[in-house]
């Protein structure tokens, strides 16, 4: 069942811990049905409430009347933004460094000109959720409905409908630069030039946004929120005119966030109507809300101009970029730089320019989603690609191996990548495992496949100068506690940290508690986002452990009279390295093996007593413990990572480092077309990443599998429909997600190359897993038809017009 | 406003509520007994998480009143297995990695129970069937199927 | 406050007292799929839910005298699996498996499907297909039969009148000359509302085709039987050029909308492209 695991040069190592395809410690809770999401969570005297949204996506607000409202029994409280203290903060998008030049309006209530449909508008608080309701309905909103414009390029023209308060729809701009463009086309055997389009898509967590919020015993707000960002809590205490240690925000298991609970959802509501109110209060999305009024991922369109002479060698590559933001800025500037520093691939070019631009409109405000504006570039870059291979008579793998970029090579950026990079070995392991191309079933069935690499960073921009903090401590038995800020969104975020901290202090992942996602009480890990959690609170993780075990070792020395480079530490002992006859992991990935749930079943892990017990050279965990417990030696320690950091870079160059490592990998599909209906049956999808190290192969396979689906459904059915910013598709059976009988089983490989720049030489994968399936699939059906589709998803009525049939 | 009184078992424990004859199971589930495992989604059917076994069926909990299951016997995953008595599939589920945020675990396991329970040497593609009605978002769905038919492999236990 | 009343007969003498003393305000439930989400999202407020899942009587699958009688409480499920409806009418088999999800089919009935009367649902093509008749309760414990041709009148909008019910689909068991087939068009293979369907039933005489009966979904405001193609169909030879000529005349027949599932022009090419697949299939 693991995934295979291709070895390479570099020695690997058998950890006990790490890389062993463990349980996760969260599993039990979530199996037995006792996990307690964000509203599976109740308090006595708690309110309900609502949100009133525009009915206009484009509206200027006149007045709202609440009267009625506030007199139906069992309301509590009705806000507008009159009664929000600051209800207009500016984010600068730093997490502990102010970074200039964006700034994100975030506005908590409408009160002058409505951006979107969905906007809010009225917080309500009701004893019930069904008077909440009622009172909603009994709110009276003005508007005068205003032109809007709902096309980013229209939105980009001098004289557009002026969507915010600025006077240009155009939030930013970057380029970059690398040789002569007009050289390279010039030096080209083969141009290929095309307009790609992406649609708006959602992320179709199964949780939708949720949270209970109250005042605690001190009166500090308390928001229990399905949240990525536990930091939030200043943005909120802003808000709210608060001290920042005055609002506290924990975030339990998540069902889901993929970007979309990265932004600020529920905190703000809740916070407001428990100051207000002083009583608990609990608000859930609806689904509709969730699609219409929740941050969405952005629509691009694409142009690209590809050269290259008849090698297959790239010479030039034009791009530009335009996305459509959608009615507020949030994380568009990240996402577009993300798309610019991607918008080449991992591929060498000689010539390069990028220009690319993000647009306010009147759509839903489009954020963060998993991969973060590199998905876009992806579709159109590996699209290229292949009609380039098709024009110069070379198969796809070729015209990549002709340009991928290798360890040691510079982007169009400038940047080196110094750290492994195996793409090209992805693209090679993807197309064996594929194997023989499947027969078609009957006349009017063709069969194809495709290929798609991407690069993805993982980690924040560097010039955010992110860190992370982690607690590591034994408790007198030797039992491991680990507190952490980390989210756990689903990733096993707090369950990598387990196995770090059991791996260094040489303990059964069993013997590991962790405690993740309070801002007054978990040191802070910074956002579950960016693909960073693994590399950053790893990392801090690993540095708390190693503390306490450099703590234990020098203990042990002195009991063993040794120094403390001769000591190992495994499976509860401290021991004379050598003198070991075995080294006796854990027995077997059992999960029998490990504590099930409520300390029911304990560990019977095999933790078999060094065959030499000679007290002279082994001495177990527990004592070491209480020595140093009786002399005041600390076995704690809180330990902050912090990111190599760069300054920002100059938006009109884009040359420079950014991001610290990227994650590369390949994928590759086998569909069968019917050529009359258009429907595309997807019969093989292999996926392939340099995961670096994979901590625990379940949850890293689970990231390639789950990312495969998650980047299917982009390429073959996912659209938010928009007409004039009004949501036509607002319900999970309008807005359609692969179901268990929509794809097959995705096979995955995983590479260790151990050249990661997270614990153990980890990677990110979380969202590199889901950038190149859209275009793998553009590129299959291209190769069954032979003719491509420019635009996602690729429906059956795109098939079928591009086929000439309609 | 109408009320209406009904009990049902859920889990083998007796419950009453009042309830008007718009609330639905998942409402009353939820709302009036604390039955937190059963899910909220999309109150519309469309994808599964508040799936429970309403007289042997598996069924949308969203999609059923109150008033309906009036009498009848509810199950949810707590009714399948629990931490003194774990179910094989649940096993099964921690086992192959099945879980990722968990969201729709409850959901998949009252599926994959009820499949099981009709056709115990469910293939791949009966059980990829049994639980086309169960989103997930997270996992690909092949680890899912993976514990699911681990469990149909072996003999109940 | 909500004053929505809720009354649940255990039989048929029951049923009978309410829907005479109620007849202008009650709506029945069977499973309620689609009662719902209708109650829900605002569509439907009913004054009165009759609940009609604990009568016996509505609740059973039937083979005798040549028919075949379906009762209108019976479940998508049921009638997916039962081995009556695959025996004598698969197409209504595969149309049951393919609706919804199995969560969904396991309340979901066929009378709730008909009278919720959605232009896509799935049990009405394979039922108007074999010439289905619907049987109607009316108040005052009348009955009346309603062919199922007749039924549809308009979008969501059926025969049935204040206090009716229907009780039972009743259908003539084909025989051994006549096959079906049908197909769903949809976004996805789970789940996924139709966006073109087609079933067939076709009674040949050797090479002839004596009866054909064309059922399609989506296509139009209510699911339709087309008989201009039937009629092209009846007494002739199929030969490729007759099956062009059905595909024309079935594309001028059909009203396809463009909504966000798909343009009318592609509703319209694949309705005939089914129509083709679904007569070849059957006469294999």
């Amino acid at each position: 069942m693991i995934a295979k695991r291709a070895d390479t040069e570099s020695a690997k190592v058998d950890y006990r811990v790490i890389g062993k395809p463990l349980p996760r410690h969260d599993a039990w809770g979530k199996v037995y049905g006792e996990t307690k999401y964000a509203n599976d969570f109740k308090l006595p005297n708690m309110l309900y409430a609502k949100v009133l949204r525009s009915r206009y996506a484009a509206a200027r607000l006149l007045s709202i009347n609440t009267r009625d409202a506030e007199k139906l029994p069992g309301v509590v409280s009705v806000m507008t933004a009159k009664d929000v203290p600051n209800n207009e903060t500016v984010t600068r998008f730093g997490q502990t460094h102010a970074v200039g030049g964006f700034e994100g309006l975030y506005r908590v209530l409408a009160n002058k000109k409505i951006r979107f449909k969905g906007e809010a508008a009225v917080l309500v608080a009701a004893e019930k959720r069904d008077i909440a309701e009622k009172a909603m309905g009994l709110i009276k909103v003005e508007y005068e409905p205003l032109e809007g414009v709902f096309d980013p390029v229209a939105a980009m023209q001098p004289g557009a409908y002026q969507v915010g308060e600025d006077k240009s729809n155009i939030i930013c701009s970057y380029k970059v630069r690398k040789g002569s463009i007009e050289e390279g086309f010039a030096h080209a055997d083969v141009i290929v030039e095309n307009t790609y389009q992406v649609p708006m898509v959602d992320h179709a967590y199964l949780e939708p946004e949720s949270g209970v919020a109250w005042l605690d015993d001190d009166g500090v707000i308390t928001i229990r929120a399905a949240t990525q960002v536990i930091e939030h809590f200043r943005g909120v205490a802003d808000v709210l005119g608060l001290p920042h240690n005055k609002v506290r925000v924990i975030a339990p298991m998540v069902g889901g966030g993929f970007g979309g609970k990265e932004d600020i959802t529920v905190e703000t509501y809740l916070a407001l109507l428990v100051w207000k109110t002083g009583r608990p209060v609990s608000l859930t999305y609806t689904r509709e809300e969730s699609i219409i009024a929740h941050g969405k991922r952005h629509p691009y369109i694409m142009r690209y101009k590809t050269g290259a002479t008849k090698d297959g060698k790239l010479v030039a590559m034009e791009a530009e970029l335009i996305s459509d933001a959608g009615g507020y800025v949030y994380l568009s500037p990240w996402v577009l730089l993300y798309s610019t520093v991607q918008a080449t691939g991992p591929y060498d070019i000689a010539h390069v320019r990028v220009d690319t631009h993000t647009v306010l409109t009147n759509n839903t405000f489009c954020s963060a989603n998993r991969g973060f504006g590199g998905p876009q570039p992806c579709f159109a870059y590996e699209s290229q690609l292949d009609e380039l291979a098709k024009q110069l008579n070379l198969s796809p793998l070729e015209i990549r191996k002709c340009n991928y970029l290798h360890t040691g090579d510079a982007m169009a950026t400038g940047r080196v990548l110094e750290h492994r990079v195996e793409t090209e070995q992805t693209a090679e392991k993807v197309l064996e495992a594929l194997g023989p191309p499947s027969k078609p079933k009957s006349p009017p069935e063709k069969i194809g496949r495709g290929v798609a690499s991407s690069m993805m960073s993982y980690g924040r921009m560097m010039f955010l100068h992110d860190t992370s903090r982690s607690f590591v401590s034994l408790d007198l038995d030797g039992s491991v506690t680990v507190r952490c800020g980390v989210q756990d969104i689903g990733g096993g975020q707090a369950s990598s940290l387990a196995q770090i901290a059991a791996e260094i202090l040489g303990v059964p992942l069993s013997d590991v508690n962790v405690y993740i996602g309070d801002s007054a009480l978990t040191p802070l890990a910074g956002t579950t986002t960016a693909t960073r959690q693994l590399y950053m609170s790893g990392n801090a993780t690993l540095k708390a452990a190693r503390v306490v075990r450099d703590n234990l070792l020098k203990k042990g020395a002195e009991i063993l009279n040794t120094s403390p480079e001769n000591l190992d530490l495994k499976d509860r002992e401290i021991f004379i390295q050598n003198h070991r006859k075995d080294t006796l992991g854990l027995k077997k990935t059992d999960p029998e093996c490990n504590v099930n749930y409520g300390g029911t079943r304990k560990a019977v892990v095999a933790v078999e007593t060094c065959v030499d017990d000679d007290p002279d050279r082994v001495v177990a965990l527990e004592d070491v413990v209480k020595a140093c417990a009786a002399e005041g030696m600390p076995l704690f320690n809180v330990a902050q990572f912090n990111a190599p950091t760069r300054e920002l870079i100059d938006f009109k160059t884009c040359q420079g480092k950014v991001f610290a490592d990227f994650t590369f990998g390949t994928q590759a599909i086998e569909v069968s077309v019917d050529e009359e209906t258009g429907k595309v049956t997807v019969l093989k999808i292999v996926s392939c990443y340099d995961v670096g190290q994979a901590i625990n192969p379940l949850s890293a396979e689970g990231q390639l599998e789950g990312g495969a689906l998650y980047g299917l459904g982009y390429g073959m059915m996912e659209n938010v429909i928009m007409e004039k910013g009004i949501t036509l598709s607002p319900t999970l059976a309008e807005y359609l997600i692969p179901t268990a009988v929509d794809a097959p089983d995705v096979e995955t490989i995983m590479i260790e190359s151990g050249g990661g720049v997270g614990p153990f030489g980890a990677k990110g994968i979380g969202e590199p897993s889901c950038v190149p399936t859209a275009p793998a699939l553009a590129n299959a059906v291209s190769d069954a038809l032979g003719v491509r589709i420019y635009e996602l998803p690729i429906t059956p009525e795109k098939i079928l017009r591009a086929l000439g049939k309609i | 406003m109408m009320t209406y009184s009904i009990e049902t078992n859920v889990n083998g424990r007796p419950r009453a509520a009042e309830v008007t004859a718009r609330d639905t199971l998942l409402d009353v589930l939820r709302d009036h007994w604390d039955v937190f495992e059963v899910k909220n989604g999309c109150e519309q059917g469309d994808c599964g998480v508040c799936t429970v076994i309403l007289s042997g069926k598996a069924v949308n909990a969203c999609l059923t009143l109150a008033v309906q299951a009036n009498g009848k016997d509810v199950v949810t995953v707590k009714g399948i297995g629990s931490p003194k008595e774990p179910h094989l599939l649940q096993t099964k589920f921690v086992e192959h990695g099945a879980i990722q945020c968990g969201f729709c675990t409850p959901g998949m396991l009252t599926s994959a129970k009820v499949l099981l329970d009709q056709n115990p040497k469910a293939n791949r593609q009966e059980i990829r069937e049994a639980i086309a009605g169960n989103l997930c978002r997270c996992t690909g769905y092949k680890k899912i199927v993976d514990a699911i038919e681990a469990a149909a492999a072996k003999p109940e236990s | 406050m909500d004053n929505t009343e809720y009354l649940r007969p255990s039989n048929l003498k029951e049923l009978s007292q309410i829907m005479a003393g109620h007849k202008d305000r009650a709506t029945v439930i069977a499973g309620g799929t689609n009662l719902i989400p209708q109650m829900r999202n605002g569509g439907k407020s009913p004054e009165l839910i009759v609940d009609i899942g604990d009568i016996q009587d509505f609740s059973f699958i039937m083979e005798d005298d040549g028919f075949i009688s379906i009762g209108a409480a019976t479940t998508i499920a049921e009638i997916a699996s039962s081995d009556i409806v695959s025996t004598f009418s698969s197409i209504l088999a595969s149309s049951a498996r393919e609706l919804g999800n199995p969560l969904i089919r396991n309340r979901a009935t066929i009378g709730g499907n008909l009278a919720n009367a959605s232009p896509c649902a799935d049990t009405a093509l394979p039922l108007l297909a074999l010439d289905a008749v619907i049987r109607i309760l009316s108040p005052g414990d009348k009955t009346r039969d309603v062919v199922l041709n007749n039924f549809f009148h308009g979008y969501r909008f059926t025969d049935l009148g204040k206090g009716e019910i229907i009780t039972r689909i009743i259908f003539p068991k084909p025989d051994d000359e006549t096959t079906g087939s049908q197909i769903k068009i949809g976004l996805r293979n789970a789940a996924a509302i139709s966006v073109a369907s087609i079933a067939v039933m076709l009674t040949m005489e050797g090479k002839i085709c004596r009866k054909a009966r064309i059922a399609a979904g989506s296509v139009a405001p209510i699911p339709m039987r087309v008989s201009r193609v039937e009629q092209l169909l009846e007494n002739q030879e199929i030969s490729t050029t007759l099956l062009e000529q059905c595909k024309a005349i079935m594309k001028k027949e059909i009203s396809p909308i463009s909504d966000i599932r798909g343009s009318a022009e592609y509703r319209s090419y694949v309705t005939a492209v089914i129509l083709e697949r679904n007569i070849q299939r059957a006469l294999s």
